[in-house]
């Protein structure tokens, strides 16, 4: 049996309660009902509830303060949701809702006793003991760990949670759906600008919706004129979370029917800041008991939930809205036991009660019984936004308020409640004005007046000491100590005691922390300033921020065959390719002996043409490209300006004019923006054109001994004898039927090789074409791994692999390239002044003593623990049967001969013999030139 | 100083008595042995230990706002010496050893935990180079090691290790003394230590400009007034080129935002610092609950700590990548911090062409794991007149003779 | 997200650009003394004010243009 709903009232005339659709829920596992439109807060407090969850620290019983979104006690676990606003969050059916910070249970909190001891737990009391020794410094961090407020993550993927973005560019965005900012949407709408109306909770209208029966009335024709105003689109449930540089706003919004949480970027023309105010807490003792409420809260629980908060209220007051709160109460049955009128000096001296609010004592000593307080004591102007866009709030002493400057930021304005007061006719007229000016794109000097301020009691802490910031169980007493011990800066207080850094950032809290901080340290709250309020201005979920996720992947035509024949994935950078199709040491060995086919694709490709393309290559790349006859190719290789070896590759003279460029795989982009920055910024006079060509081909290497006879089945209209087609040389013809494809004559395998470049759309065909006519040949496909064994073999580094970020051409062993005999070439003095000095190290091809042990890569070089170089490269050899190696040693090392100690992972030390030349295999390269 | 234990804790809380000051106000004085620009850890961490070790005493640390407000009280207080090469390994090592013993040493609880650090290798190029800083590491006597998926789902149970994920992860480098600390705690320490010992802290006192004469430092010139000073340390980070050109000294250093952002807490989940370099992201829990994240620095220059949208979209995206489930987590608060990047990655500590000027700068991302060590360093410079061996490596020179450090071969976001 | 205004393209958010450094002329090579060049490399100005740089339209014209930003605000102004 669910409890009665002891507290609801009848029908309200604003209430939100849709009275024919019950809803069933469970808290702590007990069920309760509500109605739609109910708040899973205002559902609980119908029935009674009053304790809601359990403070951070003190695990202090707490309940209902602002029955808003900022609700410091309201935060529950819903399901496997930790941290769900439960004064905010619509109720719905079947709901599970826990609170969170209690063991355990919400009634019976055995940490509780911690508020027995609080007084030896003030702020930042751990940094004063469990010091030593740090080796139990563990234990005691666990126990505090277990002191961590907030919810529960279940660890299971929600499969069914959908988030997405959204792109906008409208004239005006507007910051509250209050009467400032619906007038502000209606003016700028009216001016011709599209306008985005955004506002927090589940329906437009801000504190109208709780006023008296003018305001209704008025709330009715503005949503009546705001639903029927073309160009503006009203988001509810939403929030404008942050403001960036050019007005680039984020929106959450949420409540959709088909995604969780949505993240819309806004490009705005003007921002319109109209969030209202937020009402301020008063500090006193027992000012967090279960009863002790805001006057907004009252007011909201009253008129949008028809709940009667309580039986019995104390009521302090100081400002219009306050009394109007107690008009409230009166017309809900409760019985005002005492109103106090801070305008006429009254004040609370503490709540009395254990769990619970059973009376007050006054000021002046009297008690009153009750179970209800409520204050209604200042207001706070939620400039968030504005700070983000670069104001600084300043202290207005007669109004107990932070204000917006007047010189507010281009395309950022104030409007209504934020910027001033007024009847609720004259925050609409403000909003009007605001609102016509944003949609007109006036500057500072356009700007409409801000509404004027009207006097209110300066009051923030009774004669008690009493909670600071609720979510941390910060108290005034706190803040005191902590300004008397050098913490006395409105930062330093934050950091020291944490006030202002939980859930709601502040917003509840920071005027607080600076008027106690103020009244410690004898500072004006002027002179102190508050915190910089950082985005977001209220929380967002990771699942919007990431949005859906757009990684795109690249892949080269003949995917479909890798997949069909069961190639293992290698990723690399945005590509995948295949790694290898099963036995990559076969693979290898296949192309040693036979024929092998390997997809290229990912191979940077730059058509360079023009009258001045030697030039360029004369800049970009450390050898002379000044003679390359038409039909050659030549390798290349590129250092940056400060010597370090940047990219290599082959490059090919396909016409008087026209140039092919190979890069790396991963240099591919950075590569061509290289060219583009040496022939924009320092030679446009030359007249070179660079177009990436590294998807217009699919790009196959065809391997080993019987590569030739292979090619000669499918290749018309080249001859590719030795005579005609020798090594390093590229020709152009029909390869498989498929006309103007590339083929060089080249091998980073060690083998008779050539590269062919086919228009990417015919590259599967190619592919197939080459395994089947191939196939007596003993034509078989292989990956990136065996192209890395027979690379290795041959002694062929990979920059990036066997070059890092400091290596210079020497280091590589590239010293032979380099010719210093040019005038300039990019990185030319430092290789001229390494040449002269020498290097330090040397790159090398080494060979482990024991040919059965392969080291792993990264392996140190050691002279007993001092590292003298490094393996970079290391396989197991098909063709030697033994392991062979690529790595760095000092340049004294470097010798032929030279046996070194390599340290392996596991620990031991093996030794290693440096090798006349780079190459393993073949080193004359005879093969390749067959 | 007054001493803080558990047992001061209670008399206190007994009696009602109040805290001294942790530190206190001075008049600023006319000349000074040594002025310090920057009561971030670095400048207070010189301090405390120029006073501490080599009873130098006479010092003020200038600070033109709050103590411990500059990247100090910024980073996300994660502690490691995983470095790539032998002297960064040392150099950092030694922090951790000070770390270690910090809160005895200060009387401070800096709350040091060492609940280990993975760095995720996503690619074979990263397991690589993770596997090479395994083995300098081990060579240095670090612990650090390479560990496979499995071992990496047992210490982070939220990960998703699956072989089939967009980026998946091949290994970590595991580093068991890595962890996190509370970063205004070492601050806080290390001022009420030095200012016990005598040094004066100055906050709210920026340095305007430095007196050069016949190629030495004379002293500074402070928002409250003149200060005479034959050694002048430039501990600031953000502003280190700034501060540097007062003194005409020009640096090889570029000022970057670094943004940070932490969640809304939640009951702890992730006991293990983690770090992907190749999604540019790092994350940790805190005591508190949040998990509290970082990333690479923003990709151009700037002095501006505004923080932008596109920083948390794509940290989001790359968290959840890892750790799909915690989609529904909330981001609380972004925010940034200024970064003086070097080209080689690693810090410019010692002499300049200016006598008594001196560089404590160009800390990059790294700036608070070294803090200890570079104070110590610092110290042991300003008191002998000659550069420990440790720091050596580091110095300004090394620009203008090639000399660049090898950090430059690791990853780019290395937290 | 702010914007620069690219000669070719218009007004674009900076999330399409590469920075690609302050504008600094590049020393001969032939004649500049180490010291020179690698100040060249490695030193900046990296002023805390109206700065010349040179941004590139990676996601736009492909063009290297000259920008002049402030570092502190990152206000963009037309290179004078």
């Amino acid at each position: 049996m669910s409890p009665l709903a002891t507290h609801r009232l009848d029908p309200q005339p604003g209430e939100l309660l849709d009275r024919s659709r019950p809803l069933s829920f469970t808290f702590e596992g007990n069920p309760y009902t509500g109605f739609a439109g109910d708040s899973i807060a205002s559902a609980l407090a119908a029935a009674g509830v009053r304790v809601f969850s359990r403070s951070f620290k003190y695990h202090r019983p707490r309940g209902i303060l602002t029955a808003s979104h900022l609700d410091p006690g309201c935060t529950v676990q819903v399901g496997d949701e930790p941290n769900v606003r439960a004064a905010a969050r619509g109720l719905a059916e079947g709901m599970a809702v826990h609170a969170q910070n209690a063991w355990p249970s919400l009634r019976l909190d055995v940490r509780a006793a911690n508020g027995v001891v609080g007084r030896f737990l003030t702020a930042g009391f751990y940094y004063k003991t469990f010091m030593a020794p740090q080796r139990l410094w563990p234990a005691y961090e666990r126990v505090l760990g277990t002191f961590a407020p907030g919810g529960r993550m279940s660890g299971a993927v929600d499969t069914l949670a959908e988030y997405d973005q959204r792109y906008a560019h409208p004239d005006v965005v507007v910051a509250g759906g209050g009467p400032a900012g619906m007038g502000a949407a209606l003016a700028a709408a009216q001016a011709g600008a599209e306008v985005m109306l955004v506002e927090q909770e589940h329906e437009l209208g801000g504190h109208l919706r709780w006023g008296g029966p003018a305001e209704l009335v008025l709330l009715q024709d503005l949503r009546a004129a705001v639903a029927a105003a073309p160009g503006i689109e009203v988001l509810l449930d939403s929030v404008v979370v942050g403001r960036f540089d050019g007005n680039w706003l984020s929106i959450v919004q949420r409540d959709l029917p088909h995604v969780e949480e949505r993240l819309i970027k806004a490009r705005a023309a003007a921002l319109v800041v109209a969030p209202g105010l937020v009402e301020r807490p008063y500090v006193f003792a027992g000012n967090d008991l279960p009863g002790v409420m805001l006057g907004t809260a009252v007011r909201r629980l009253i008129n949008l939930y028809a709940v009667r908060p309580g039986t019995q209220a104390v009521v302090l007051t100081a400002n219009p809205e306050g009394d109007a709160g107690v008009a409230d109460l009166q017309r809900a049955g409760v019985e005002v036991a005492a109103v106090l009128d801070a305008r006429r000096g009254e004040d609370l001296r503490r709540a009395l009660g254990r769990g619970g609010v059973t009376g007050v004592e006054t000021a002046d000593g009297r008690r009153v019984a009750c179970d209800t307080v409520v204050t209604s004591i200042g207001w706070t102007a939620p400039t968030s936004l504005l700070n983000m866009a670069g104001d600084r709030p300043w202290y207005d002493p007669s109004a107990a308020r932070f204000r917006p400057s007047d010189d507010l930021p281009e395309g950022v304005l104030a409007a209504g409640g934020i910027s001033g007061d007024g009847t609720v006719e004259e925050l609409v007229e403000h909003g009007r004005s605001v609102g016509a000016a944003a949609a007109a794109g006036h500057g500072a000097a356009g700007r409409p007046a801000a509404l004027p301020v009207r006097a209110h009691p300066e009051r923030f802490r009774a004669s008690t000491h009493g909670i600071v910031d609720y979510s941390e169980d910060v108290s005034s007493k706190d803040i005191i100590a902590a300004a008397a011990e050098g913490y006395d800066s409105s930062e330093l207080v934050k950091r020291y005691t944490t006030a202002t850094m939980g859930p709601s950032q502040g917003k509840l809290e920071t005027v607080n922390t600076v008027a106690v901080l103020a009244e410690a340290t004898g500072r004006p709250i002027a002179d102190l300033g508050t915190t910089v309020w950082r985005p977001p201005y209220a929380p967002i979920s990771l699942g919007a921020l990431a949005g859906r996720v757009h990684e795109p992947v690249r892949h080269s035509p003949m995917q479909p065959w890798h997949e069909a024949h069961g190639a293992a994935q290698l990723i690399a950078g945005a590509w995948i390719r295949p790694d290898h199709y099963g036995d990559p040491q076969a693979e290898a060995r296949g192309v040693r002996e036979a024929v092998g086919i390997i997809d290229v694709t990912p191979l940077g490709k730059l058509d360079l043409r023009g009258p001045d393309v030697p030039k360029l290559l004369n800049l970009v790349y450390v050898n002379k490209w000044s003679k390359l006859a038409e039909g050659s190719v030549r390798y290349g290789v590129m250092c940056a300006e400060d010597g370090v070896v940047m990219d290599d590759g082959v490059t090919g003279r396909l016409g008087s004019e026209r140039y092919l460029m190979s890069t790396t795989s991963s240099g591919a982009a950075t590569v061509w923006e290289h060219l583009e920055n040496w022939l924009q910024t320092e030679h446009p006079d030359w007249q070179v054109h660079v177009t990436p060509l590294t998807t217009y081909y699919a790009s196959i290497n065809v391997a080993g001994p019987r590569s030739r006879e292979l090619l000669a089945r499918v290749t018309e209209g080249i001859d590719l004898s030795p005579e005609a087609f020798p090594y390093m040389r590229v020709r152009t013809g029909r390869i498989a039927g498929v006309d103007e494809c590339l083929m060089w004559r080249i091998g980073f395998t060690g083998e008779l090789s050539y590269e062919l470049h086919v228009p990417a759309s015919y590259g599967l065909q190619a592919w197939e074409a080459l395994l089947s006519v191939g196939a007596d040949l003993g034509c078989a496909a292989f990956g990136v791994e065996a192209q890395r064994i027979l690379r290795l073999e041959k002694g062929h580094l990979i920059v990036g692999q066997d070059t890092d970020g400091l290596t210079r051409a020497y280091d590589a062993a590239l010293g032979p390239m380099v010719k210093l005999d040019k005038d300039d070439f990019v990185g030319r003095p430092e290789l001229f002044w390494q040449e002269q000095l020498g290097e330090q190290t040397r790159l090398v091809a080494l060979q482990p003593v024991d040919g059965t042990i392969v080291p792993a890569e990264a392996s140190q070089i050691v002279r007993r623990n001092a590292i003298v170089g490094r393996i970079t490269s290391s396989r197991m050899s098909p063709t030697l049967g033994r392991s062979v190696c690529l790595g760095y040693v000092e340049v004294g090392l470097a010798e032929p001969g030279t046996v070194v100690t390599v340290l392996l992972p596991d620990g031991r030390r093996i030794a290693a013999a440096v090798q006349p030349q780079l190459a393993h295999v073949d080193p004359e390269g005879e093969r390749l030139r067959a | 100083m007054a001493r803080y234990s558990a047992l001061s804790l209670l008399r206190r809380g007994l009696t009602g008595q109040d805290w001294p000051p942790a530190w206190r106000l001075h008049d600023l004085a006319r000349a000074y042995d040594v002025v310090i620009i920057g009561a971030g850890v670095h400048g207070l961490a010189t301090a405390y230990y120029l006073a501490a070790r080599h009873a130098i005493t006479n010092i003020a640390v200038l600070d033109k706002a709050y103590l411990g407000g500059g990247g100090s009280g910024r980073n996300t207080a994660i502690i490691r010496s995983n470095y790539l090469t032998p002297e960064g390994v040392r150099f950092y090592d030694r922090s951790v050893k000070l770390y270690e013993n910090l809160a005895a040493e200060l009387n401070f609880n800096v709350m040091f935990s060492q609940r280990g650090h993975l760095t995720l290798a996503h690619n074979d190029g990263s397991l690589r180079t993770m596997r090479w800083r395994a083995e300098v590491n081990k060579l240095e006597g670090v612990d650090s090691e390479m560990i496979g998926p499995a071992q990496i789902q047992q210490l982070v149970p939220f990960m998703d290790v699956s072989p089939d994920a967009r980026y998946p992860i091949l290994g970590a480098l595991y580093h068991r003394p890595g962890g996190t600390i509370r970063h205004d705690a070492v601050n806080w320490g290390y001022a009420r230590a030095a200012d016990a010992l005598g040094v004066q802290i100055h906050q709210n006192t920026e340095v305007t400009g430095v007196f050069v004469d016949g190629g030495a430092v004379r002293g500074v010139q402070t928002s409250r007034g003149a200060v005479s000073a034959p050694v002048v340390v430039n501990c600031t980070a953000g502003w280190s080129s700034l501060v540097s050109a007062l003194a005409g000294v020009r640096l090889p250093v570029s000022t970057h935002a670094l943004q940070a952002a932490v969640t809304e807490p939640v009951k702890m989940f992730l006991r293990t610092v983690v770090v992907s370099g190749t999604l540019h992201v790092y994350v940790s829990q805190t005591d508190r609950g949040e998990l509290v994240f970082g990333a690479s620095t923003d990709p151009f220059p700037s002095y501006s700590m505004r923080g932008s949208l596109e920083f948390t979209e794509e940290l989001a995206g790359h968290v959840l990548a890892l750790m799909p489930s915690i989609a529904k987590l909330r981001l609380l608060r972004q925010w940034a911090g200024l970064c003086d990047m070097t080209p080689d990655f690693s810090p410019i500590m010692g002499i300049t062409p200016v006598e008594g000027f001196l560089l404590d700068v160009g800390w990059g991302t790294y700036g608070f794991k070294a803090g200890p060590v570079a104070g110590e360093s610092m110290a042991e410079l300003i008191a002998t007149g000659k550069t420990p061996e440790i720091m050596a490596a580091f110095d300004l020179a090394r620009f203008a003779e090639g000399r660049l450090v090898g950090e430059k071969g690791a990853a780019a976001v290395g937290h | 997200m702010f914007q620069i205004p690219c000669p070719h393209c218009g007004l674009r958010n900076v999330a399409e650009f590469r920075h690609a450094g302050e504008r600094r002329p590049r020393p001969d090579p032939r004649t500049a003394t180490p010291e020179q060049w690698r100040s060249y490399l490695y030193t900046y100005d990296n002023h805390a004010d109206w700065t010349r740089e040179t941004w590139y339209h990676r996601l736009g014209c492909r063009r290297y243009i000259g920008v002049e930003r402030h570092t502190v605000t990152n206000e963009i102004r037309p290179v004078s």
